[in-house]
């Protein structure tokens, strides 16, 4: 397999098993293949970015009426009761499905869309030292009194910081991010880009919590 | 209402989604939809249960934009390119940075061969595996990687070069 095809598979989840420890071995050791990594990466996120948003916008209800009128074409285009009672039964499923799919709505107000249902969940529960695809690094309090948390979502590739505002995450920081080769026992916070950081950096209010500190938070719920 | 189409219900946000990429104008693109709607309900029966709804869907949707846009060309009917003017209201700040990025890799994607464009959009927008991409495109898997790969090194040297 040639070069940037071993890349774009790697990128895309197509490596399985022995091809992608042979690769993540050499990624270990090639500072330009781990660049080329980096920015295909950022590529899928930057593509994500553009193209996300659209899930979360109202759909059309000409498209909503078109699935639940299109079934008998070949009768007559008039709507008895019972296609009307169908199509708004489509109408209230539609908008269900929005939410259940997309539980977090439009974003927050920076514009970021706010964290899916597993990063969600891993923010609310989640401790440092918990292993799994969603890790969580650091948690803190902002200078609002606000708790934060910073992670890493190796399924998503990506990372950040989000905040808890009245009861939900709001994502405020999201970059890029894939895991380093061999990095499943690093230190919390090693593997947290400089971006991410930076934003920590700004809105810290004194120090992070320790692990005490972040589980005594975690089973208040997160409140102030 | 049967299960069929309660599923396209469901995926109707996708089906935007990947009609953006290839309609750019929000009005057509939800055309396209309504067009790919109206082909894949009329044709539920062909759907065999088992198999993925959205690949079928998508195939559908695919191959009616393959027919609009032929049609268009024999109306000789074109397109300006619309590079000018981001129709980008002033919200100021990160919410207006993130339209302006949205925007710029919108124009990207749209100086890409369509071949490629739907090669990227299926598997880094759709999130579909390669073989599941190649049947929507209805292409041998070996196209398909090749179009990624072009796509993808195009976009890379379209995005990255300013920054």
């Amino acid at each position: 397999m040639d070069r940037d095809l071993r890349i774009a598979a790697y990128v895309d989840g197509e490596l399985s098993g022995a091809d992608r420890a042979a690769f993540e071995a050499e990624l270990a050791a090639d500072a330009a293949l781990a660049a080329e990594v980096q920015l295909q990466t950022r590529l899928r996120a930057r593509l994500s970015a553009a193209y996300d948003p659209i899930l979360d916008e109202p759909v059309p209800p000409r498209l909503m009426a078109t699935t639940a009128a299109a079934a008998n074409d070949a009768g007559p285009r008039r709507f008895g009761l019972g296609q009307w009672a169908a199509m708004a039964a489509c109408l209230a499923i539609g908008v269900l499905a929005g939410r259940i799919a997309l539980p977090q709505g439009s974003g927050s107000q920076q514009g970021l869309p706010e964290p899916r249902a597993g990063l969600a969940r891993a923010l609310d529960r989640g401790l440092a030292a918990d292993a799994g695809p969603i890790r969580i690094s650091l948690t803190f309090r902002d200078q609002a009194g606000d708790y934060c948390r910073t992670f890493t979502d190796a399924s998503e590739r990506v990372a950040g910081l989000a905040c808890r505002r009245q009861d939900r995450w709001e994502t405020r920081t999201l970059t890029a991010w894939a895991p380093a080769a061999g990095s499943e026992y690093r230190t919390a916070g090693a593997e947290t880009p400089p971006e991410v950081l930076a934003a920590v950096q700004a809105m810290i209010a004194g120090e992070p919590l320790d692990a005490a500190g972040e589980a005594k938070a975690r089973d208040g719920r997160w409140r102030r | 209402m049967e299960p069929i189409r309660r599923q396209i219900v469901d995926l109707l946000p996708r089906l935007r989604r990947f009609a953006r990429v290839l309609a750019r104008d929000s009005a057509d693109a939800d055309d396209l939809v309504q067009t790919t709607l109206e082909r894949a309900l009329s044709r539920a029966g062909q759907w065999a249960p088992g198999t993925r709804l959205d690949s079928w869907t998508f195939r559908i949707m695919k191959n009616a934009w393959i027919d609009e846009t032929r049609a268009r060309s024999r109306r000789a009917k074109v397109f300006a390119p619309d590079e000018d003017g981001e129709t980008v209201g002033f919200d100021g700040g990160a919410a207006m940075q993130a339209r302006l990025e949205a925007a710029e890799v919108e124009r990207a994607m749209a100086r890409l061969p369509e071949d490629q464009r739907l090669a990227v959009a299926l598997v880094l927008v759709e999130g579909l595996s390669y073989k599941d991409a190649a049947e929507v495109l209805e292409i041998p898997p070996g196209t398909l990687t090749s179009r990624l790969v072009r796509g993808r090194a195009a976009l890379i040297s379209q995005l990255e070069k300013v920054h």
